[in-house]
């Protein structure tokens, strides 16, 4: 956008060839990078700020804690690195290629760069656009769900799907956002919902 | 030759009882509660009660999601196989690698070799066979008769429920008798009106409580259980022995007399039978961690290694009197291999109750007794009848994946549970097919030297056209209760993934064609007893364990008198 155009011309004016990856560090220097909140053991740091953001977005905090406040971006990274193939590994990041060269066109700025509200904008897109497999009639029984778990999952809902287990599997989102008890005592059947409150986390 | 006596003396005991899992562990706790000295085997590790490792481990606190990491995944391609093996409960099955056999056809072989066995992660459904599923084998010429009737193993049935509790409701039915039951479980409020639904609507038929070996009063005899407190965290093991397994019941009741001497890794090659005396001995064992060979000598043995591991065992114990294995004469040793299929039934949604919701995870469902060709309701497409299992909930957190929206939105949504919905599937009965068979492949030969099993079997006419029926009879029940949404899955599952293999040394009336006596004692080698699910002569549709412990504990008292009597 209009901040690469205007470097780009600067360095033509002044005789310079910036190359690619310059820009992009130049970039990123005028702006502060998130800090990650874990250290990557599959992702590289690029791919985990842009999970990190994406996790956030789809769960972000508000009066209770988000995705980042309960380690979901290590979460994903840890599944990543020793639970997936090197197949899944491959089409995750395959996946979050295209989903920021995606969301760049889209926005005109980096995922990670744009406003929350643009994330959010763009997240709700390819949300919709998976679990109406790619239609866009928005039904979703004839999108993805309507298939069964297939091997061809969309990318944003199998980080979406990560997303949510990490989060409402964590002591915050199982405790803050919903509600937990290890040892509940003998089951009861048949209790107003006023008296138990919020939804089970399991 | 004096050394040998006395090593030979040493080994000596009065029984021996191979494998400590469901049945084995009753068996324990019989002959050593009758007062036999009894060696009581287990291929693999100890495990104490209590000695559970994940047993208090908050979701959060599993590694890796609780899923199992690509190394481990490997190590258990067959175990995986099943979807719910993971972190959490790992450890109680079997690394494939070192425990390989051989499929024909898929068969999925579902095993925990340790102390205790699958007893510690069974589902704990807990029902009798009545006289109609005695009766069907030689009513219908399938198989060879049941040479049992209900009378003869009703006072077993109770023998066993009194010790272990089971949690159920009476409900007057001949096809799924009562049984000695603790106050049952609750259920929740779209299942009492699927019940009420469902009895009005097809005739009284009942839709009741499932029926489990959990513990919802206290039992008023050692060994001391707690009650369930609905954790829902079993298959890890019960720090309150709130489920009955033999770790926390049988084998504690057991050593308990002073009479048992419990051998873990102790893996048992075969059966030793003196061609001379005309009768078994003892047991020929690999230690499993000094692979030294050591042999075992009684007066009586009980196989109770899995239905599988006891027929490998008899299969394995070849002498020139049996050289196709231990009482073998009739062919049938490793024959009529059954399971019961499942995952076929339907699920809907219902309306109304948004302001009921449930405390507690209840470790159990509802059950719908058979009613396929019981009284009037009769089918000429197929032979016997299933049973349903299920349970209705609220949607949790997990539909949140299907869900539009993202963001606060989709936080405010989970706070919230979701619909009622309600599933159930079919547990369905399969016959005995002498093609259903496993062998053993001498050519090659496990970790242990031992022969390779080579299992070939899979689900034949009569369970297909039944399993059309599960899915049918299922959605029907479901519309005419009022759900809406009603639609019927069906994910087929291989032979074996009931985790109920069974039949593979059937008990019958002529040892010309059956293995086993009614007291479940080898026709040819009478003091030898298998009571394991290897015995049983048809599948029934019931979750078959209490029937195992209940014939296990009325052999072992059979072996008992008959050694009185001296007739072993």
């Amino acid at each position: 956008m209009n901040r690469r155009e205007a470097i780009q011309r600067t360095a033509l004016a002044l005789g310079y060839t910036i190359s690619a990856p310059l820009i992009s560090a130049v970039l990123h220097g005028c702006k502060a990078k998130p800090d990650l909140a874990f250290k990557p053991v599959f992702l590289d740091e690029e791919q985990g700020r842009l999970v990190s953001a994406i996790a956030e977005t789809i769960i972000p905090r508000t009066n209770t804690p988000g995705a980042v406040d309960a380690g979901v971006p290590g979460f994903i990274d840890d599944l990543l690195a020793n639970v997936y193939s090197s197949e899944q590994q491959k089409a995750f990041t395959d996946g979050l290629t295209a989903f920021a060269e995606e969301a760049k066109s889209e926005i005109g700025d980096a995922f990670i760069d744009a406003t929350p509200e643009q994330q959010l904008g763009f997240v709700k897109k390819k949300n919709t656009e998976a679990l109406s497999g790619g239609s866009g009639s928005g039904s979703q029984s004839e999108g993805w769900w309507a298939a069964g778990m297939g091997s061809s999952k969309p990318f944003f809902l199998e980080v979406k799907e990560l997303t949510i287990l990490g989060f409402f599997t964590s002591e915050a989102g199982a405790t803050q956002v919903l509600q937990y008890k290890q040892v509940p005592g003998p089951f009861q059947g048949c209790v107003p919902l006023a008296e138990v409150g919020k939804a089970w986390a399991t | 030759m004096n050394l040998n006596l006395k090593a030979q003396q040493e080994n000596t005991y009065d029984a021996i009882v191979v494998g400590t899992g469901i049945s084995g562990g009753w068996a324990a706790k019989e002959l050593t509660g009758r007062g036999l000295k009894t060696l009581v085997l287990d291929r693999g590790r100890d495990v104490k009660h209590g000695e559970y490792p994940t047993m208090s481990k908050e979701p959060w606190e599993l590694p890796h999601g609780g899923r199992m990491t690509k190394e481990e995944q490997k190590f258990r391609p067959v175990q995986s196989r099943t979807g719910w093996i993971g972190q959490a409960n790992m450890h109680w099955f079997v690394n494939d690698a070192e425990h390989p056999y051989q499929e024909t056809k898929p068969f999925d072989w579902i095993r925990g070799y340790h102390v205790g066995g699958r007893s510690l992660t069974w589902g704990k459904q807990t029902y009798r066979l009545s006289q109609m599923d005695f009766e069907a084998n030689g009513k219908e010429g399938v198989g060879v008769d049941w040479p049992v009737r209900y009378e003869e193993i009703a006072p077993w049935y109770d023998h066993v429920e009194s010790f272990i509790g089971v949690s159920g409701r009476a409900e007057g039915l001949s096809q799924l008798p009562d049984g000695k039951f603790l106050p049952p479980m609750d259920m929740n409020c779209v299942e009492e009106v699927f019940r009420d639904k469902v009895s009005e609507k097809f005739g009284g038929r009942k839709v009741t409580i499932g029926r489990v070996a959990h513990l919802t009063a206290a039992l008023p005899h050692d060994p001391s259980r707690g009650i369930c407190q609905s954790r829902n965290l079993c298959d890890r093991g019960c720090p309150y022995g709130a489920y009955f397994s033999s770790n926390s019941s049988t084998l504690p009741a057991a050593m308990k007399t002073g009479n048992m001497t419990l051998r873990p890794n102790s893996v048992v090659h075969s059966v030793i039978y003196d061609e001379k005396l005309g009768k078994a001995i003892g047991v020929k064992v690999i230690d499993a961690v000094t692979k030294e060979d050591i042999d075992f000598y009684a007066k009586v043995i009980f196989l109770n290694a899995s239905t599988l591991g006891s027929t490998f065992i008899l299969m394995n114990s070849v002498s020139s009197r049996f050289p196709n294995g231990l009482g073998n004469g009739s062919d049938q040793l490793g024959r009529n291999l059954m399971d019961h299929q499942y995952r076929a039934g339907a699920e809907g949604k219902f309306d109304g109750f948004e302001d009921s919701y449930y405390i507690g995870r209840r470790p159990n469902g509802i059950y719908i007794p058979r009613f396929r060709n019981v009284g009037n309701d009769k089918r000429t497409d197929y032979l016997r009848g299933f049973g349903y299992q299920g349970e209705a909930s609220r949607g949790s957190w997990v539909r949140s994946v299907a869900e539009l929206s993202v963001g606060a939105e989709l936080k405010d949504l989970v706070t919230t549970p979701g619909e009622w919905s309600l599933g159930i599937t079919g547990f369905g009965e399969c016959l005995p097919y002498a093609e259903n068979r496993v062998t053993l492949n001498r050519n090659e030969k496990d970790p242990f030297g031992l022969p390779m099993l080579v299992v070939d079997a899979d689900w034949r006419e009569n369970e297909k056209v039944m399993r059309e029926d599960m899915k049918a009879a299922a959605a029907e029940m479901l519309e005419a209760a009022g759900f809406n949404n009603v639609h019927t899955y069906d994910a087929p599952n291989n032979i074996g993934l009931g985790i109920h293999e069974m039949g593979t040394a059937r008990m019958g009336r002529d040892k010309k064609t059956s293995v086993l006596n009614k007291w479940n004692q080898v026709h040819e080698a009478p003091n030898v007893f298998v009571t394991d699910g290897a015995f049983m002569t048809s599948s029934a549709c019931q979750n078959p364990s209490l029937t195992y412990m209940a014939f296990t504990a009325r052999a072992a008292n059979h072996a008992v008198e008959e050694l009185k009597k001296q007739n072993l």
